[in-house]
């Protein structure tokens, strides 16, 4: 099951986390997400998730180049993303302490992997439009 | 079988993939298009398309109709689309229910041989009355709006339109009684005639609903008169699909418990009629529910 976790990856964090790096348009977006975070993401659901970050003002949409319209993130965006990453770093740190003192010994210096969460108060952040599930 | 056969397949197989992919990308709404249209097409043209884009896109077009984003949400578009979406496919039911009701509560033999098939009688007389009046009540100052507007615009095209209710209804009728009054025998018209003057009704209703929506879609009239038509819509579309329902079970009964009664001995026109009915009213439910949101005052996408 622990393989599977990273289905639960939710696309506007890694959209915002993608943003964060610098403006970027629809396809860096989408190759940025599949290097950095093993995520490939659909055309059909990252601008559905552009979409709905936009709406939220959690992003905004700078100049267009040619048809490519490269998107940053606002300061919204950005508070709400240092806000999950804080509360996702808490969540790794607390699993991380509890799976060393459950499993004593070698295996316990070893950090698992860290396991990506529903992200709950981002999810609220930027709406809870459905279809982000099918990334 | 040559050896370029095998390189050409998935090249050709990736042109069929592009093109389904701009097809689902034609089922998004118009706003959505008009804002990330390109940008799509553009990132299809460097990343290509598979099976799981196609499909992705025409999910989230799915998606996008039923919740749009609120930056591209147009409320009176929406409650126009709605009206639009509502009459059509409540003139379809009215329409089949016509046929129901010709087939069973009509036919003078009032023997229901069962009292499940005399309460589905009632429930389907009682609410089609409601949505009936619903259409009316809810309808007629939008109809009046259009009309005054399309008059002081003397688009004379616009006002003929908006008669299609009345015409289309007064033109099948007297269809109707000529049929009736020439071809009469003891046994009624004759299953040719009656399937002749089914297919008749139902080409009557597409006249009677489609002069107000395309009268709806050229003078786009917003306000009040459109908010109250989206929200009786809602209840004429819940109110006939509820009519739909009944008549549904009335059917089933009779062909269980009555089968020598007026044709339901064979199992086939519920075959036709069954699945056109929920059709109808998944479609007019559905786009009604969509009204009745965008009529609310900060209506959310």
């Amino acid at each position: 099951l622990s393989d599977r976790l990273d289905r639960w990856a939710d696309p506007p964090l890694l959209v915002l986390a993608s943003l964060s790096g610098g403006p970027k348009h629809g396809y860096a977006i989408m190759q940025d997400v599949a290097d950095t975070m093993g995520v490939r993401l659909t055309a059909g659901t990252l601008y559905a998730v552009i979409a709905r970050l936009e709406a939220r003002g959690l992003i905004e949409a700078a100049e267009a180049e040619d048809r490519r319209r490269p998107y940053r993130l606002t300061a919204a965006g950005a508070s709400a993303l240092a806000a999950e990453s804080e509360r996702m770093h808490r969540v790794a740190s607390l699993a991380r302490e509890r799976l060393r003192v459950a499993q004593p010994g070698p295996a316990a210096t070893r950090p698992p992997t860290p396991s990506p969460t529903p992200w709950p108060a981002l999810r609220r952040a930027a709406g809870r439009g459905p279809g982000w599930a099918g990334a | 079988m040559s050896a370029n056969d095998g390189g050409d397949r998935p090249a050709a197989a990736s042109v069929v993939l592009g093109r389904l992919a701009r097809v689902a990308l034609a089922l998004y709404p118009a706003a959505w298009r008009e804002r990330y249209g390109d940008e799509v097409r553009a990132l299809l043209d460097d990343s290509g398309a598979d099976v799981r884009t196609v499909a992705g896109l025409a999910w989230q077009a799915a998606l996008a109709w039923a919740w749009p984003p609120r930056h591209l949400y147009d409320r009176p578009a929406r409650m126009r689309g709605s009206v639009a979406t509502v009459l059509v496919a409540w003139t379809m039911l009215a329409g089949l229910g016509l046929v129901f009701d010709q087939l069973t509560q009509l036919q003078g033999a009032r023997s229901p041989a069962h009292p499940l098939i005399a309460w589905s009688y009632w429930v389907f007389d009682a609410a089609a009355a409601v949505s009936v009046a619903g259409v009316v009540i809810g309808g007629l100052p939008l109809w009046l709006l259009m009309m005054r507007t399309a008059v002081r615009r003397r688009s004379w095209r616009d006002v003929m339109c908006l008669c299609s209710p009345l015409s289309a209804t007064a033109a099948w009728v007297v269809a109707v009684r000529i049929t009736v009054l020439l071809l009469h025998r003891a046994d009624g018209v004759g299953q040719w005639w009656f399937l002749a003057l089914v297919a008749a009704g139902f080409g009557a209703a597409c006249w009677f609903a489609a002069g107000p929506v395309l009268a709806l879609l050229r003078l786009r009239p917003g306000g009040p008169a459109v908010a109250l038509a989206a929200r009786a819509g809602g209840v004429a579309a819940v109110a006939m699909t509820l009519a739909g329902a009944a008549s549904i079970v009335a059917a089933v009964a009779v062909t269980l418990w009555a089968p020598p009664y007026a044709g339901y001995h064979q199992g086939w026109p519920l075959g036709i009629y069954v699945p056109a009915v929920v059709l109808a009213g998944v479609v007019a439910t559905v786009s009604a529910a969509r009204g009745v949101r965008a009529s609310r005052p900060g209506g959310a996408g």
